[in-house]
């Protein structure tokens, strides 16, 4: 099913080619690059209530691409980590910043090119009704879930942190959400931090937010969902990279202008109703390109935003936990992020 | 040519390895990130030593997954030693069991992981299960094997002397069977061994399996390598351990 008819298309691609022709004739671009595009690009991508699914589903990045597109679905951004640095993925979407600011201190060769979410309150703790956890020390002595080296385990050791509770007090157990949900269905955990789906379940089977998020961001505890590209990539064919960052803008138009057809797109694409699948993107703040070109966030191309000290930031706790072997400069993290291809989609 | 001596050989190849890792690390070929040069997985291993990995010790993630190999490994073994003594022994019982084991033998852990964890939480329970099923069909079709290899003769001899069922049991088909027991313990220690990530991956926290697989998510391969070094070198201890055990309790095999 294409929602966009097809020849406003073309005219928005056409003038997507004409602004990458001006960069180029600037002299910013290899003329190889500009012959040929990749012939298959490797997408690492989750499962999950995204607007990215939507692009996916139809088929909008192969169109725009003109490549064969090599869909690997991955469970963590670890898993793309690991992918990148061994050169088997080109383009990670929706991986943490967790994650993302890990892969940058241990110099993995790839830059930040977007902010698909400021993910919010949709990853946030749940307890049982039943326990009766109503302030941060009614934790101690309980067992809380979480997927290991995401972007919820590291709000959840922030929250324990923030809260002068120790990983002695409670003890915090390495679950994937979908183990994480069959543990709190048999009542072997009392709560976890973890997003949708299996937050939904959670809820759904006599769970209620503890919530945590407000709190947390202004300590700078700031979670984002990310679009990655290996930097020999993006700088070979710029203008794929672009023409797929432009196709998320598009699946984002979808989801705020028809939410309803959006969520009916995006619920079968990750296996829940259109219902449970709205709610769980209502949770969100999905970044739109002119915000992510703000100062707060990724800023523009030779003036880097505030999103560095946010990965920075990520980085120094992630090592305090002993997960990454030490911080690099903040410089490092500027590097890493690439904002030339987004500001094309928006020429 | 002359033979060389095998400790030699041993040392060649231990040598060759380490040159090729250092020239490859020190020359600048590969990134740490890919492989740590010594200097760096030396500090991992006394940083795991010193400070331990996520609130334990080194020594209680290695006491953790040593505990969960001998728990699931000893269960599994005694139980599936018993039952192929069974079942080569008596055609009934083997008819009975044969299709189970046939069946759980070539699965693969992982497949049924999920459901262990619905049917027994994510405690040591669902671990130490995982693990003695792993070891359980490889001990019963080695000592059904080892019983079924018992020669006929033996046994029509020891009936025709006037032994009872039992007797012969007890004298001539146990002692028969036992070394194939011990080999099929061994290969069942290295499957037990090889389930032990499996079992750890459930809801971990301990455990050098789980550790590994931690670290690995955040690249660490410092530690990640110092997890591999340990966790082979207590795969080889545990087998040789029970190659002397077997030497001790079955020094008639192969006579």
């Amino acid at each position: 099913m294409t929602i966009i008819n097809t020849s406003a298309d073309r005219r928005t691609l056409l003038k997507a080619g004409l602004g990458l022709g001006g960069a180029a004739a600037v002299g910013a671009l290899p003329r190889r690059a500009r012959a040929a595009g990749p012939d298959k690009i490797n997408i690492a991508f989750f499962t999950e209530t995204s607007p990215s699914a939507i692009a996916k589903a139809n088929g909008w990045l192969e169109e725009a691409t003109k490549a064969n597109i090599n869909w690997i679905e991955v469970g963590s951004g670890a898993e793309i980590n690991t992918a990148i640095a061994a050169g088997s993925v080109d383009i990670g979407i929706g991986i943490g910043s967790a994650p993302t600011a890990a892969g940058l201190s241990q110099g993995i060769g790839y830059q930040v090119l977007y902010i698909r979410d400021n993910i919010g309150p949709a990853e946030e703790l749940t307890v049982r009704k039943s326990a009766n956890i109503k302030k941060p020390s009614d934790l101690i002595g309980k067992k809380v879930g979480v997927p290991f080296g995401s972007t919820s385990h590291f709000r959840l050791l922030g929250f324990l942190k923030t809260n002068g509770l120790s990983q002695k007090d409670v003890t915090v157990l390495d679950l994937r959400s979908d183990a994480l949900v069959a543990a709190w269905q048999r009542g072997d955990i009392d709560a976890a931090y973890v997003w949708a789906p299996a937050k939904s379940k959670i809820l759904a089977a006599g769970g209620e937010v503890y919530r945590t998020y407000d709190k947390l961001e202004a300590a700078g505890y700031v979670i984002a969902d990310l679009i990655v590209a290996r930097t020999a990539f993006t700088n070979a064919y710029p203008e794929a990279v672009a023409a797929i960052l432009k196709q998320e803008n598009r699946a984002l138009d979808v989801w705020t202008s028809t939410p309803d057809k959006a969520a009916e797109i995006i619920g079968k694409q990750a296996g829940v109703a259109a219902d449970v699948a709205k709610a769980d993107l209502l949770e969100y703040d999905f970044v739109s390109p002119k915000r992510q070109l703000e100062e707060k966030w990724l800023g523009t191309p030779g003036h880097v935003g505030r999103f560095a000290e946010v990965l920075l930031g990520t980085a120094k706790f992630l090592a305090e936990q002993k997960s990454i072997r030490s911080v690099p400069d903040l410089a490092v993290f500027q590097q890493g992020i690439n904002t030339a291809p987004l500001a094309q989609t928006l020429v | 040519m002359r033979a060389l001596n095998p400790r030699a050989w041993t040392a060649l190849s231990a040598a060759v390895l380490i040159a090729a890792w250092l020239a490859a690390t020190w020359g600048g070929f590969v990134r740490d990130l890919f492989l740590p040069p010594p200097g760096e997985l030396w500090d991992g291993f006394v940083d795991l030593l010193t400070d331990g990995y996520r609130n334990r010790t080194l020594l209680e993630h290695l006491q953790a997954s040593l505990w969960r190999v001998f728990a699931g490994f000893v269960t599994g073994a005694a139980v599936g030693t018993l039952l192929g003594l069974a079942m080569g022994y008596w055609r009934g019982v083997e008819a009975l069991f044969a299709p189970f084991i046939e069946f759980l033998r070539p699965l693969p852990q992982l497949a049924y992981l999920m459901l262990l964890i619905i049917w027994f939480g994510i405690g040591e329970t669902s671990k130490i299960i995982l693990l003695f099923l792993a070891a359980l069909p490889v001990s019963a079709v080695a000592a059904r094997d080892g019983v079924r290899n018992v020669s006929v003769q033996r046994i029509h001899a020891a009936r025709s002397l006037g032994a009872s069922e039992w007797q012969i049991f007890h004298h001539v088909v146990l002692p028969s069977a036992l070394p194939e027991i011990f080999t099929g313990a061994r290969i069942g220690v290295g499957v037990v061994y090889g389930t032990l990530i499996a079992a750890e991956i459930i809801a971990g926290s301990s455990g050098l399996g789980w550790m590994i697989v931690d670290a690995g998510r955040f690249l660490r391969s410092d530690y990640v390598f110092v997890g591999i070094l340990l966790i082979g070198l207590m795969g080889v201890a545990l087998n040789r351990a029970l190659v002397v055990l077997e030497t001790r309790l079955v020094h008639w095999a192969g006579r």
